[in-house]
């Protein structure tokens, strides 16, 4: 019986998916109208938040040793910066995407699933756009700097990475654009923790690895391998540690089936309690 | 019953009174007083729908009427699926579309041909019909010139326009619409209705929610009257219509307050107990055809003896000028009558007005002084049906004749309420669809 519900959950998705591709535009088009640099910003944002943490490592204090990191800084950030701002742009719309439609989810019927998919949708033309600077900048560092980049086929391994990612948003953008039309403090909440894991997800600081009940604890956060995975892939040319990925990929693909199921159980609901 | 396009069987629909948990503290307590062992404080309900019953056969129109809170867009958000029922069952059988409200989804910053594309999608039709219809669509609503125009600088009729414009062309085979020829002005509240008939001929099957009689009469052949969530009536429209009317003038005879106190007059001599319509068949009734004898029977007390009374019914069509105005007084008649409940009744052959709603009230005075001793609110329903025959003000007795005199059709003078329209018959009920 739920194996059937989950089927007509997806024909049915099947069936809205250029709905998908309308508010997914939308969003791009109304984030991006009466703005001088419209899409630009896509790059701007994670390129002006490299700047900020390579002058402020590099230059304000002197953490580069240790950090122990061997790659150009303005590389690693980068590389960190453009899959979390996906990450975190995606799912802060994902959060009030329910809520901030109202009017749709009450007065027009469509699979409510619409709502977090399209916010995730655009952040992820954003992630495209963000993605074409990075090669200008790896070419860059390829010729200034120590660093070089050689073709392997650990880069093949990259779409699973960013696959493995949207499993995760999918799931956890459900729960989150659910519990937030339930519970209006989920916003609040997400805001403040979104800036704490960005810290812990090395994004744009290593992540403690000391042994100590810290680095445990952080050890669990499924981001540390993800983003480790594009770093791996893209700029040492080797595969990520396939314990860490593994464990990423579970987490996912969990959050997913659950996440997916519950939305869609509650999602009758929505428009009463919203 | 198995080709029905609408199925609504037995459907019960509650909602909760008062907020429900709406921060994660009310959630904390009331989760902590669970585990105390304390009953979580009872929530109170109210049921929108209650074991309401019917069916839409493919292809049919059926319009829902009754009052406001009736839980007649309850019952359309159950069909388009954005509720879903407490009991019951609904089922829908083909692409469905529904138009709760005219331009939901809009986006004020979007144009006007990116808010088609959008809004098309939404209701959805796949791009590249939205593609090929988008001139229909744009000259539909009649605002070419600003189809690269922010919605958010367009008239409220212009958005209007274009939000039912796109709906009007997403050729759904089940199309839902709820009261939204409300807006616009009336030229194109009549090309929507238009629009909507074009596309029940066309075999769309249409739920139609309005206040409007008169546009759900000439849309719908069957209607269903919804009263406190539960099915009053169900069948044919003019009947339903009728049902309906009655059922109103019933609750505003039910508010003593309302009717009774206020129309006291001048002196306070007389009160009016009650002003109802019966047909030449005895029954009280709130709508007749324009060709039927009428009787206005009113019931006042008098406080004081009166020698001569006369007595006057007025009838308006809205809030304008009195379309008819007879008392007794013209008549050279006046009422000699002791203190106590007294009847008058006014009976008119027929009303040979177009059909609508008119409103009539009934005032009283003294002959000799001059002093109104009872004046009411024009607050007294009577609609009106004149089987189609004329539009304006008046449907009077008419033939048209040829160029030698001879009289061709004699279209409405003799006619009589079963030479025109025939009642239906009782096979008629039995395959009445929607009961």
């Amino acid at each position: 019986m739920r194996a059937v519900t989950v089927q007509l959950g997806i024909t049915e998705l099947l069936r809205y998916r250029q709905l998908l591709a309308s508010l997914t535009w939308r969003d791009l088009r109304i984030r991006y109208k009466q703005s001088v640099l419209g899409i630009a910003w896509a790059v701007l944002l994670p390129l002006s938040m490299m700047l900020v943490f390579t002058f402020v490592f590099t230059r304000a204090i002197d953490a580069r040793a240790v950090l122990r990191i061997d790659t150009p800084y303005a590389l690693y950030a980068y590389i960190g910066l453009v899959p979390w701002t996906f990450f975190s742009v995606g799912l802060g719309g994902c959060v009030n995407s329910l809520v901030a439609n109202r009017n749709l989810v009450t007065k027009v019927y469509f699979p409510r699933e619409v709502f977090p998919l399209s916010c995730i949708g655009s952040s992820f033309v954003d992630f495209l756009v963000a993605s074409t600077v990075l090669m200008g900048l790896m070419i860059y560092f390829h010729h200034a700097s120590h660093w070089s980049f050689h073709w392997n086929p650990a880069l093949l391994f990259v779409p699973i990475v960013l696959g493995v990612q949207i499993i995760l948003m999918v799931g956890l953008g459900m729960l989150l654009a659910m519990a937030n039309l339930f519970y209006r403090d989920v916003r609040q909440i997400f805001g403040v923790s979104i800036q704490l894991t960005m810290f812990v997800s090395a994004v744009v600081v290593p992540v403690p690895n000391d042994g100590s009940l810290l680095a445990k604890v952080i050890a669990a956060n499924p981001l540390v391998p993800l983003i480790g995975a594009y770093r791996d892939c893209i700029l040492h040319g080797r595969l990520p540690d396939m314990i860490g990925f593994a464990y990423t990929t579970g987490v996912a693909l969990v959050l997913l089936v659950v996440g997916w199921a519950w939305f869609r159980r509650a999602s009758f609901r929505f428009a009463e309690c919203i | 019953m198995e080709s029905a396009a609408v199925e609504f069987s037995h459907v019960s629909k509650r909602f909760r009174l008062g907020e429900s948990h709406d921060s994660l503290r009310d959630l904390l307590s009331s989760g902590l007083a669970r585990l105390a062992g304390r009953k979580p404080k009872t929530k109170s309900h109210l049921w929108a729908l209650r074991d309401v019953d019917f069916s839409v056969p493919r292809g049919e129109a059926v319009g829902i009427i009754g009052p406001n809170g009736a839980g007649k867009s309850t019952a359309l958000k159950l069909l388009a699926g954005i509720l879903r029922p407490d009991e019951g069952q609904v089922a829908i059988r083909g692409r469905l579309a529904a138009l709760i409200e005219v331009g939901a989804g809009f986006h004020g910053d979007l144009t006007g041909r990116e808010n088609v594309f959008l809004n098309g999608a939404i209701l959805g039709m796949p791009r590249a019909d939205i593609r090929s219809k988008l001139d229909d669509i744009v000259s539909f609503a009649g605002i070419e010139r600003f189809l690269d125009t922010p919605v958010k600088r367009y008239s409220s009729g212009m958005y209007a326009r274009l939000g039912f414009s796109i709906a009007a062309h997403v050729d759904p085979e089940i199309l839902l619409v709820d009261e939204v020829l409300s807006v616009g002005d009336a030229v194109f509240r009549l090309r929507c209705l238009d629009r909507m008939h074009t596309l029940v001929r066309q075999g769309t099957t249409l739920v139609f929610v309005t206040h409007n009689l008169e546009q759900m009469q000439s849309t719908c052949p069957r209607a269903i009257v919804l009263e406190q969530g539960r099915t009053a009536f169900a069948g044919p429209a003019r009947e339903a219509v009728g049902f309906y009317m009655t059922a109103m003038s019933r609750a505003y005879a039910d508010r003593p307050t309302d009717m009774q106190g206020q129309p006291d007059g001048q002196s306070g001599n007389a009160e009016l107990v009650d002003l109802s319509f019966v047909r030449s068949d005895g029954v009280e009734t709130a709508w007749a055809l324009g060709t039927e004898s009428i009787r206005v029977r009113v019931r006042f007390r008098l406080r004081r003896p009166m020698a001569r009374l006369v007595v006057e019914c007025n009838m308006r069509a809205s809030v304008s000028d009195n379309l008819l105005s007879l008392n007794s007084g013209r008549d050279a008649l006046t009422f000699d009558m002791p203190a106590g409940v007294h009847t008058v009744t006014l009976r008119l052959d027929r009303l040979p007005v177009c059909s609508g709603q008119y409103l009539w009230n009934v005032r009283m005075w003294d002959a000799d002084t001059g002093t109104t001793v009872l004046d009411s609110p024009f607050r007294f329903p009577l609609v009106i049906d004149d089987e189609g025959r004329a539009t304006g003000i008046l449907c009077v007795d008419h033939e048209w004749e040829t160029g030698d005199g001879e009289s061709v059709v004699p279209t409405y003078a003799a006619a009589s309420r079963d030479t025109i329209a025939p009642a239906p018959t009782n096979a008629d009920h039995e395959s009445m669809p929607i009961l």
